[in-house]
């Protein structure tokens, strides 16, 4: 765990993530942003809610802790 | 900096309408932007129009946009008993890769602009300087650029970033949301001239699963889940299961994966010089998932409202409300019907919607239209008229 984060955060995979952009109104801090480059989520503004991890179509999406 | 009467932010279907609507309108300068880099690509839907939505925007008779002609729906119960509806003129399954290119080339005959991998990254308010009220910061092969607009056409899909940089409320809640996996799948036996739709708690939990032709032995199948309803599977796995059961023969050729949101339109779809359009303003059908035709008339409306505002030089969320009002009494209002319709069919389990099929089938072929497999339903299952009750509230 990182000592920098109190709580565990979402991350996406960007090797599964589609790009669909489902995930961003499902967030809400909307944390979730989407660039040219693929979809970022911003570590100080996600409260950990596990809102938009199941329903990824793609499970591109996990908790900090579930990653490994 | 540039300055335009109005940005278009999309070039989806609602984005398409609005640009070409509002240059015919003589809005003035119009721009249209697409993060893409093609317009109508990838394609994130099933391609399912009505026949008479579509036609009053482009003429679907022998054009190469179109990959089939729909004239038969078979509804599949959750033991896949088949209930086929009496034939009609039901509509058609696009060509999107085709399809949005042609309505993007009517909006640049109108008079619009149109710039393809652009992305709008920020936008910052502008009051009075310019005569635009916002200042966009726009993205693109060129490097970064600001643009003025007096109206921002928000257009941009279920991921709005117009809508949440304009202080509109977009967000979704998890019930409202189906997650959506699809195939394209090739060597597989059905009828090329029906849509088929698969009901279940088990099959598609909230959702549905659904066999779109695009030709010939070939179609889009696919299927949307409130995951909240679900065990935990991921939609894929939903659709990986599905198929071995299904088309276990099948090839596929394409994966496509995105949101479908099955609530009703936002509160406001309007602010100082904006617009929100289409799926980004939460304007599909609640109870089919569709969202292409209703993009589009909402482009209508947004296109024609901002066309209007800059001549009355007016463009405050006061004078734009008419849109939202517009929309409401189009489809809006009837959306919220249909939701409460949905919210009361998802109760439905597996052994009671093989019941219905059952009672359906017992019509006569050329008589099986929806109304009389709602009629039927009724008089052999009295317990479902507190919902016959809602269609008419
Ligand atoms: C799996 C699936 C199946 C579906 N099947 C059907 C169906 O059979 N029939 C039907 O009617 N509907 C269907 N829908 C719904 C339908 O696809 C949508 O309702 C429709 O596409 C909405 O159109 P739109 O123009 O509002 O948004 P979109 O088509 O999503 O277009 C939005 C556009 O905005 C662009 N964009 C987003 N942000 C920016 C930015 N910051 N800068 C520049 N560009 C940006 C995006 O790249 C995109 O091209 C389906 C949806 C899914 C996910
Ligand atoms: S829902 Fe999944 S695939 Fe879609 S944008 Fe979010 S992380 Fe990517
Ligand atoms: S965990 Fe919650 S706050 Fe964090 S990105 Fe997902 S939805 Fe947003």
């Amino acid at each position: 765990m990182p000592q920098a984060v109190q709580h565990d955060i979402a991350v996406v995979d960007n090797d599964l993530c589609d790009s669909c952009g489902l995930c961003m109104p499902l967030c809400p801090p909307e944390a979730i942003h989407m660039t040219r480059r693929g979809l970022v989520v911003d570590a100080t503004t996600c409260t950990g809610c596990e809102k938009c991890i199941a329903p990824c179509p793609v499970g591109a999406l996990a908790m900090t802790d579930a990653r490994r | 900096m540039r300055a335009v009467d109005v940005l278009v932010v999309g070039a989806g279907p609602a984005g398409c309408v609005a640009a070409w609507e509002a240059a015919a309108a003589g809005a003035g300068d119009v721009l249209l932007i697409e993060r893409d880099r093609a317009i109508g690509a990838p394609v994130r839907c099933a391609e399912g129009v009505g026949s008479a939505g579509l036609r009053e925007f482009l003429n679907p008779d022998g054009a190469d946009w179109v990959s089939r002609r729909i004239s038969r729906v078979i509804l599949i119960a959750p033991d896949d008993t088949q209930v086929a509806l009496a034939p009609g003129d039901v509509g058609y399954v696009l060509d999107r890769t085709r399809f949005e290119p042609v309505l993007a080339e009517e909006a640049a005959r109108a008079g619009a602009t149109i710039r393809i991998s652009t992305e709008a990254v920020g936008i910052e308010r502008a009051d009075g300087a310019g005569g635009g009220r916002w200042r966009v910061r726009l993205r693109g092969p060129g490097g970064e650029e600001t643009v003025g607009a007096r109206v921002v056409i928000g257009a941009d899909g279920v991921e709005t970033m117009i809508g949440r940089w304009a202080g509109l409320e977009t967000r979704v809640a998890a019930r409202d949301m189906e997650s959506c996996a699809q195939y394209v799948v090739g060597n597989i036996a059905f009828d090329p001239d029906a849509i088929y739709l698969h009901f279940g708690p088990t099959v598609a939990p909230g959702g549905y699963a659904w066999i779109f032709p695009k030709g010939v032995g070939v179609a889009n199948v696919g299927l949307g889940v409130v995951t909240l309803r679900g065990d935990g599977r991921t939609v894929r796995q939903y659709l990986d299961d599905y198929i071995a059961r299904h088309f276990p023969g099948g090839t596929v050729i394409g994966l496509t994966v995105g949101g479908v949101i099955s609530g009703v339109t936002v509160k406001r779809t309007v602010a100082d010089g904006v617009i929100l359009a289409g799926d980004a303003a939460h304007m599909i059908n609640p109870l089919s998932g569709g969202g292409i035709v209703n993009a589009m008339k909402a482009g209508r409306l947004a296109g024609r409202h901002a066309a209007r505002a800059i001549r009355e030089g007016d463009t405050s969320a006061r004078n734009l409300q008419a849109y939202h009002d517009e929309w409401m009494r189009l489809l809006g209002d009837a959306h919220q019907k249909y939701y409460r319709l949905k919210e009361t069919i998802n109760k439905f389990d597996d052994a009671f919607l093989n019941g219905l099929a059952r009672t359906a089938n017992r019509i006569p072929d050329e008589k099986r239209s929806l109304g009389r497999v709602i009629g039927s339903a009724l008089v052999h299952h009295p317990s479902l008229l507190p919902i016959a009750a809602q269609l008419f509230l």
